[in-house]
Parts: C-alpha cells; structure tokens; sequence
C-alpha cells in the first residue's frame, strides 16, 4: 500500500473503497476536452493525451490571458488522466506541479499535449506543453508533473480505450474562479477556501487544481498588499502536494520573498486548518505586475 | 545528493569549498565563499552554483533521515529573487515532509559574512534565493555506491577542493557548439561523479543554466541574459558523457524579461538517453 502525498487511498494508508466517483465536476467548470493519443502504428509504448481549453473571458487574468490556477487545473487534470493510464490498473495521485509560463496574454483555445517522461515503480514524471491555437500555436507553458502510484483499492477503473472526453457544455453565467473554488473574499498574506463537496476529487479530498488556484490568489493578494501600484496576475508556479486536504477550512499562508517592481516571488504554504493546522502543500507562485 | 566522498580531492563540489552542518535531523547549513568564479553577470552566484548547494544542503539534511537507505535528487527548483554576492553565501535546508519513498524539502539562500554557520545571526534578514526538492528513498540494499560512507557522518565538515583558478563554466570544460539551438556539452569524467559514478545532480545545473542562457542570448539577439530560475527534473543517471544539451525557447527575452527556456540534457555516450529536464527563468542584468 503506497502512502504518498496528495491523497488517494487517503494519503494515510487507508484503502479505497466502493466504485470511483465519476464526478467531473473541475473538469466541466473549465469545460476541459481530453483525449487520449496511443502510441504511432500500434507501437510498444505509453500513450500520450491532448486537451482543449475554451479561454472564455472568466478564466482569464487581468493580463487577459489564462490564469495560473485555470491553467493547473486544467494540467493536473490532463497530467492525472495521463498517468494514471499508463499505471492501470493501478492509479496515480499528484505530488508535484512545476510550470513555467510565456506570455501572459492568449486568444485561446488552448490546447494541451501531455507525454509521460519516465515511469517507476512509485512514481511517474510526464511533460506538459500548452499552446494558444487563437495565436498560431504560440507557446504558453511547459510543466513537469509528478504522480506517485497508489493501489486504487476496489474501485473500478475500467476506461474504454483509446479514452476520451468530449467538450463539455457552455454554461449561461459562470463564476469566476473564486465563486466556483470557495475562496473567501480578502486581501493580505493569508487567503481561506472553504471546502465544498464539489472541489472533492474521486478520493474524497481537496482537487489539485482548487489548491493551485488558492495559492495563485493567495499570491497576487499578498503581493497587492504591499503595493498598489497596478494589477498582478500570477504567472510561474511550484507545487508540491504534501498530504490531502480532507476537513477545511483550507488556508494560503504566503512571504514575499522578494523581487523586482515587475516580478515578485511568493512563498506559499497551504494549511487544513480542520486536520489541527497540518500543512499539506507548500510552493511557490511568480506574481507579475501588468 | 552528497556524500562524504566528496571530501576526495579533484571533485567541482570540493572546489566550491562548502562549510557544511547538520543542526539537526532534518535541518542543515551549507555555506561557501563567493568568487568571482562562480558569479554570473549580475555579479550574483550562478543559479546553478546555487543549485549544487542546495543539493548539499537538502542532502545533508535529509541523510540522517533515512538510516541505511540511500536518497537520490528526483527535482530541484531554484528561485533567485536578488543578486547574491555575499562575501558568504549561505543555504538553510529543511524536510518538510518524509514520506516511505521520497522526502520533500525547502531551502533558502542567504547573503552572509564570515563567521559560525549555525548561528545565523551575520546573515542577511531576506533571503536572496528559495527552493524546493524531491529526494526519492533508494533501498539501503540496493545501493551502488563506489564511495564508503562513513557510518558516523560528523556533524560538521569541510569539503575541501584547491578553488578555482578560472570560470567555473570553463573549470567544467563547458563549450558552446550553437547557441541558437542550446547546444552545449560537457565531458563527463570523476571530477563531475557522484557517489555512484554518475555525474553530480549540480554540475548538471551548471551545464542546463549556460544552455539556457546561450539560446535566450541568442534569442533576443543580445548578451546573454541571467538564469534567476531553474527548475531541473532528472529522469536518468548521466554516466558515459559527454553531456550535451538542447534547448527550445519558450519565450524571447523582451525589453525587461530575460525570457524562458526549456533545456533537455542527453547523455550523448549512452545512445543520447535523454538524462534530465530544465525549465529555465532569465532576467536582463540589472533589471
């Protein structure tokens, strides 16, 4: 029994039970459309998988291009459908997400293409790339993800192959980020979302994608307290998933540690405050002024 | 990762020179004398010197952690947020989480003067530097090391190298073959290897940052700019050498920003088995 970080089968040892939850409920907010690549000519190999991101204007920074944690949610889905795959009939949950961003300012739609780099025996590494269809395939991001592989329990993970998800529906008013995540409305160094069962991924605990985008906005708060000067979006990110967010409220405590007028780095450190204050991430997010 | 073996003479990290010490089972201090050697052009360290130290300092925290089990550098992330010039520069590591396969860590990166490492109080309020990373637990039973480790690792030592007398980019053997595409090797000999006859996790930082820096420079048409982020993940041991690198840019530099890389490292006498990842972050000097 694998006890790695992030969650499944509890973070905690405890096996996972009963069928897997087949909510989507992250992956329809950003209406993320996957499909998995398997390898050229019926080949030996991992598949790949691709992804499409329609950029409608709630997702987007005041920069106007994708925001951080959109872009990490929609990375951690993709990455997490990625690896998971490639370890059947075992299953994954994310311990890392480190992504590097290029311009902030996209048209959209983005699409995603996710490979797996290397597999282990306790753990996957796969690369991520984005790009912006709207702007002639211009990149605007790469990432590096890391899964630790778990035993899934007795839950079902039978996928029809080669798997994919269509585009979700548009919906007619939806919210912003914030709303859709639970976070509490703020400023300073420290930021609150407040656990809903909707941001429970199929093991039951907080989704990867909640966490990045809590600690991007836990970031761009920090750094607007100390000046306010401008607009800042966040941009570059580190994450490390340390244990899962199970009770909530969950805490952003961020420092900034520095930079230029332009570039800020904030350290973040993310806190259960229901499991005695345990701090279950820790990373970094790259706040720009626009 | 270190290792006592690297108190041998004619190793890069015994020229760094590091000042180690373990404060505690899970926290340690490396610190090192700055020279111009190992600075870049901002006058800072070089990213990827900084990178070999918080491979130490990780290391040397981590160590007394895992008993007879052995730890291997899974990721490193490096964040420069200002200039470190020193006349020290020191690094703080601590575990933050240790799991029955990986540890994770945090360091940061401090100006300091001369003077008793584990105190602290010489050392600059802010850090200059912060990173994060991901050792993997290796099976004391399944260790390949070619260095005996000494049972009682001290507390305090000293890696002892003769400095360098020139860049460390050149101490390295690093050519540039083109620019524009990132192409850059390194001849891998026992000056570079680690405890396992591959080469040392930061000598690989070294090589990702100049490649990354020669492609943005040859990107934005300019000098080179200066590598502030490095964010390595290593997905195979480099053995056989030489190392060569390839990079893409991911965005150019532009009037302010020094631009994105990303920077693949292969082992060219190993059927160029692709060894490790870099995402590289650069600013103009003096932005």
């Amino acid at each position: 029994m694998t006890t790695e970080p992030g969650g499944g089968a509890g973070g905690d040892g405890r096996p996972a039970t009963g069928p897997i939850d087949r909510r989507h409920h992250v992956a329809e907010y950003f209406r993320l459309q996957r499909w998995e690549i398997p390898p050229a000519g019926g080949a030996e190999g991992y598949s790949d998988v691709g992804g499409r991101i329609p950029l409608e204007d709630h997702l987007r920074s005041a920069a106007g291009g994708v925001r951080t944690g959109v872009l990490i949610t929609g990375l951690d889905s993709l990455g997490g459908l990625l690896s998971g795959l490639t370890v059947l009939p075992r299953w994954i949950v994310t311990t890392s997400m480190r992504v590097t961003l290029a311009d902030p300012v996209h048209r959209g739609p983005l699409r995603l293409h996710g490979r797996v780099l290397r597999r282990g025996r306790n753990a996957v590494v796969s690369g991520l790339d984005v790009v912006d269809e709207g702007s002639g395939d211009r990149p605007v991001a790469a990432a590096i993800m890391t899964c630790s592989v778990l035993d899934p329990g007795d839950r079902d993970l039978h996928f029809e192959r080669p798997y994919s998800t269509p585009m979700p529906p548009a919906r007619p008013e939806p919210p912003a980020p914030e709303d859709f995540f639970c976070i509490e409305p703020g400023s300073g160094p420290v930021t609150t979302l407040r656990l809903a069962d909707h941001l429970r991924n199929p093991w039951g605990i907080l989704h990867g994608g909640a966490i990045a985008t809590l600690a991007e906005v836990a970031a761009v708060r920090a750094v607007e307290a100390r000046s306010s000067a401008g607009p800042r979006v966040g941009a570059d990110a580190v994450l490390h998933y340390l244990h899962p967010n199970r009770v909530g409220p969950v805490v952003a405590r961020c420092e900034v540690l520095g930079g230029s007028p332009r570039r800020a780095l904030v350290r973040v450190a993310v806190h259960d405050l229901g499991q005695g204050d345990r701090m279950t991430g820790l990373g970094s997010v790259t706040v720009l002024a626009v | 990762m270190p290792h006592a073996g690297y108190r041998r003479p004619g190793h890069f990290v015994g020229d760094l020179g590091l000042v180690t010490e373990v404060l505690s089972p899970g926290k340690a201090v490396v610190r090192m004398q700055v020279s111009p050697e190992v600075t870049a052009g901002d006058g800072g360290v070089r990213a990827g010197v900084l990178a070999t130290m918080v491979d130490v300092v990780g290391g040397m925290a981590a160590l007394r952690m895992v008993g007879s089990d052995w730890l291997a550098t899974a990721d490193l992330t490096l964040q420069v947020v200002q200039p470190l010039t020193g006349p020290v520069v020191e690094a703080r590591g601590t575990v933050v989480r240790k799991g029955h396969t990986t540890l994770v860590l945090e360091a940061a990166v401090y100006d300091a003067a001369p003077g008793v490492p584990a105190t602290g109080a010489d050392r600059a309020p802010t850090p200059g530097a912060w990173a994060t990373m991901t050792f993997a637990i290796l099976p004391g039973r399944r260790r390949r090391s070619t260095v005996d480790v000494p049972n009682g690792l001290p507390d305090r030592w000293r890696v002892d190298g003769r400095g360098f007398d020139r860049p460390i980019i050149d101490a390295l053997s690093i050519t540039v073959t083109d620019a524009a595409g990132g192409v850059v090797s390194m001849p891998v000999d026992e000056y570079l290897h680690n405890s396992v006859g591959a080469v040392q996790g930061g000598a690989m930082a070294v090589l990702g940052e100049a490649a990354g820096a020669a492609a943005l420079g040859a990107a934005g048409g300019g000098p080179e700019p200066v590598v502030r982020d490095l964010c390595l993940t290593y997905l195979a041991l480099g053995r056989v050498g030489p190392m060569v690198s390839r990079a893409s840019v991911l965005q150019p530099p532009d009037g302010s920003s020094g631009g994105r890389a990303l920077v693949e490292l292969f082992d060219n006498g190993a059927e160029d088995r692709l060894t490790t990842l870099i995402q590289v972050g650069a600013e103009r000097a003096g932005v």
